[in-house]
């Protein structure tokens, strides 16, 4: 079996005492900015890439993995003990985790998502390991007018999945666009918006643009809008679940797994899907439906679950298509192109041991994860007790201490302050930036695929209709579009993300 | 990330000319495409079948500036939460606090643009405590050259001003 020798090629280049270690620290550090809430992977990931530059490349994309999904543990710990969510994807796990972290259960809670993830993990670990090689085949396959259609699709995706007006998310996505278009055209060498900044003359970078938006305009918003944190002052309880809450959890986290993992593949960010989706079948499909809200389990099962599988499955239009589906994975192209590894379907025949590695240590990294999480949960509670008035500063340093690391340049500092103004502005105005730095991480590329197509088509547009999987591709995209619009499905979308 | 609801804001009518978030956030998009497309404006557009580096920029600004004006001419009719005033205290010292840190980085090295930008970076919330924070700033100063500098390596200046 292909399948066995890969894997155990990864396990081989995974196994060894620096990978285990840097697997280690990246789940460590990712637990922690998931339990704080104010600080996210982006921002993390963006602040420790100059660190990476002295590692393999493999090492450091098995640290920045780890950093990912790890914070996708974190979040949950403190969703379930400060009703807060520490990660974005974690927000459905308040509703059923802190009630019963109220009720004393808050160990179980803990506990059913800690192992739920891990479950997660591993199937997700084997899925991706399954599924690279034959998508990678049908990734070759793939011409310009395809790789443009599927992108048109995952940007779609992004703005039905953000939250607010469609319509403004939208408008997000251009926005992107058009910050991708600054710099040197790719064809004629002309230098196009640079304001005469040399910098600019290779475009934005996206750090400066990640940090300043995730990092700096967020610490602004908390501080303008400081939160309620309702920290569990009783007992955690015993964090394992009791047989009978095993029983009951098992299904949903099958269910779960299943759902996040597969939206977890879509570009365009479907991992924030899963969650939602997988909590709404839990409470359809459970007897009795009004426990949900009110501390039921399966309500923390499922959704821990999915968000964990549709983290890891993520990385597959990363590692497969050259596609990165967020602005994480935007910020591993970073890491992956520091190192002269274009990402893409070469990766797994050029890169094997990186691949396979990565895949691997992503399964250890689930092991490890569950140890940081459960016997150290008391850590991270005194660890939230830090007031925010000392954790932004900390942050701030943090970040200014990374952005300058990354070209050691004064101006990046300066390019960072300026788009935390815009990130601010923008948050304030009402939209969503995450389906701006998507329409922008992909913006290069679609420029130069759409530029490749047209020229191949003699200008004509009909190519990405007329060839077979770009036109279903588009017409999925539409699809989406008009069903989101749809009156009645905005009204759901909208109870969804209020919940 | 957080979520945390902002309470209620107000609504206007479509008869008042209170400035709602819509209105201001379709003008906004729409400056800044009028920016783009006065920068893009002399680059040479191409044809379809060979497009000029001109070509996209152009458009996707077209785009956006028309969305822009169509939001917020949406919002001028429809009405909507009124735009609510920004949080000055807190851009001033945070963006002030990065600022800082790049005008003293190479100067004087991390050993005083680290502290200078924490503190003045402190005063963004009215919660500050003054004494409290020159202690952290100083202690998570030391911490970031030990750990920057010295565990992982990375050239950063510490000292420069000798």
């Amino acid at each position: 079996m292909d399948l066995i020798s890969n894997l155990s090629l990864g396990f081989g280049v995974a196994f060894t005492v620096q990978n285990i270690f840097l697997c280690f620290i990246g789940c460590m550090i990712g637990t922690l900015v998931g339990v704080l809430p104010g600080v996210g992977p982006v921002a993390t990931i963006a602040m420790l890439l100059p660190i990476t530059f002295g590692l393999d490349p493999t090492g450091a994309l098995i640290m920045l993995a780890g950093i990912y999904y790890g914070a996708q543990y974190g979040g949950s710990t403190t969703a379930i003990l400060v009703n807060i969510p520490g990660e974005a994807t974690a927000v459905v796990t308040t509703l059923d985790g802190h009630q019963m972290a109220k009720q004393g259960r808050a160990g179980a809670a803990l506990g059913v998502a800690a192992l739920g993830s891990f479950f997660a993990g591993c199937v997700a670990t084997i899925f991706i390991a399954a599924m690279g090689a034959p998508l990678t085949k049908l990734a070759q396959l793939f011409g310009p007018a395809e790789y443009f259609s599927l992108m048109v699709m995952g940007l779609v995706f992004s703005t039905v999945l953000a939250r607010g007006s469609i319509f403004k998310a939208l408008l997000m996505v251009f926005l992107g666009l058009l910050l991708a278009t600054v710099g040197t055209d790719l064809e004629t060498g002309q230098e196009r918006m640079t304001l005469g900044i040399q910098q600019l003359s290779d475009g934005v970078d996206f750090a400066p643009l990640a940090m300043g938006i995730f990092g700096f305009a967020e610490i602004i918003r908390n501080l303008e809008n400081p939160e309620a944190r309702d920290v569990v002052r009783g007992k955690i309880g015993k964090l394992m679940p009791s047989w009978a809450e095993i029983k009951q959890s098992v299904p949903p986290v099958l269910r779960g797994t299943f759902i996040g993992g597969l939206l977890g593949i879509l570009p365009g960010n479907g991992a924030v899907l899963g969650p939602f989706a997988s909590y709404t079948m839990e409470k359809k499909l459970a007897k009795d439906p009004s426990r949900f809200g009110k501390g039921a389990i399966e309500g923390v099962a499922g959704p821990e679950a999915a968000n964990n599988a549709g983290a890891q499955t993520a990385f597959i239009p990363l590692l497969t298509l050259g596609i990165p589906p967020n602005a994480v994975m935007a910020l591993m192209v970073g890491a992956m192109t520091i190192h002269g590894i274009i990402p893409g379907p070469q990766v797994m025949t050029k890169n094997p041991d990186l691949f396979w590695g990565m895949i691997a240590s992503m399964w250890i990294g689930n092991a490890m994860l569950v140890i940081i999480n459960l016997p150290l949960v008391g850590m991270w509670v005194k660890l939230l007790k830090v007031p925010y008035r000392l954790m932004f500063p900390a942050i701030m340093i943090f970040c200014c201490i990374g952005i300058y690391s990354i070209n050691n340049s004064v101006q990046d500092v300066y390019f960072t302050a300026f788009f935390a103004l815009l990130g601010y502005i923008l948050i304030k105005l009402g939209f969503e930036p995450a389906p701006m730095l998507l329409g922008f991480v992909l913006g290069k590329l679609m420029e130069e695929k759409l530029r490749q197509s047209l020229i191949l088509s003699r200008g004509s547009f009909m190519t990405f209709v007329e060839r077979p999987v770009s036109g279903v591709l588009l017409a999925v995209a539409v699809i989406m579009l008009v069903i989101a619009l749809l009156p009645s499905i905005n009204k759901k979308r909208d109870a969804v993300f209020q919940e | 990330m957080t979520d945390t609801d902002i309470p209620a804001p107000e609504r206007s009518s479509a008869r008042s000319y209170r400035l709602t978030e819509d209105i201001a956030a379709g003008l906004f998009l729409a400056l800044i495409a009028a920016f783009f497309l006065w920068q893009a404006w002399d680059l040479p557009l191409g044809r379809l079948r060979a497009m000029g580096p001109g070509m996209l920029p152009v458009s996707i600004a077209a785009i956006l500036g028309a969305g822009g004006l169509m939001l917020a001419l949406a919002a001028f009719l429809k009405g909507g939460p009124i735009l609510t005033t920004p949080h000055v205290r807190g851009l001033f010292f945070i963006l002030g606090g990065i600022i800082l840190f790049g005008l003293l980085i190479r100067t004087m090295g991390l050993i005083v643009a680290g502290p200078v930008a924490m503190i003045f970076g402190s005063f963004a919330t009215s919660e500050v405590r003054p004494v409290e924070a020159v202690i952290f700033a100083l202690v998570m100063t030391a911490f970031c050259i030990l750990l920057f500098k010295y565990a992982l390596g990375l050239p950063i200046p510490v000292v420069a001003f000798m």
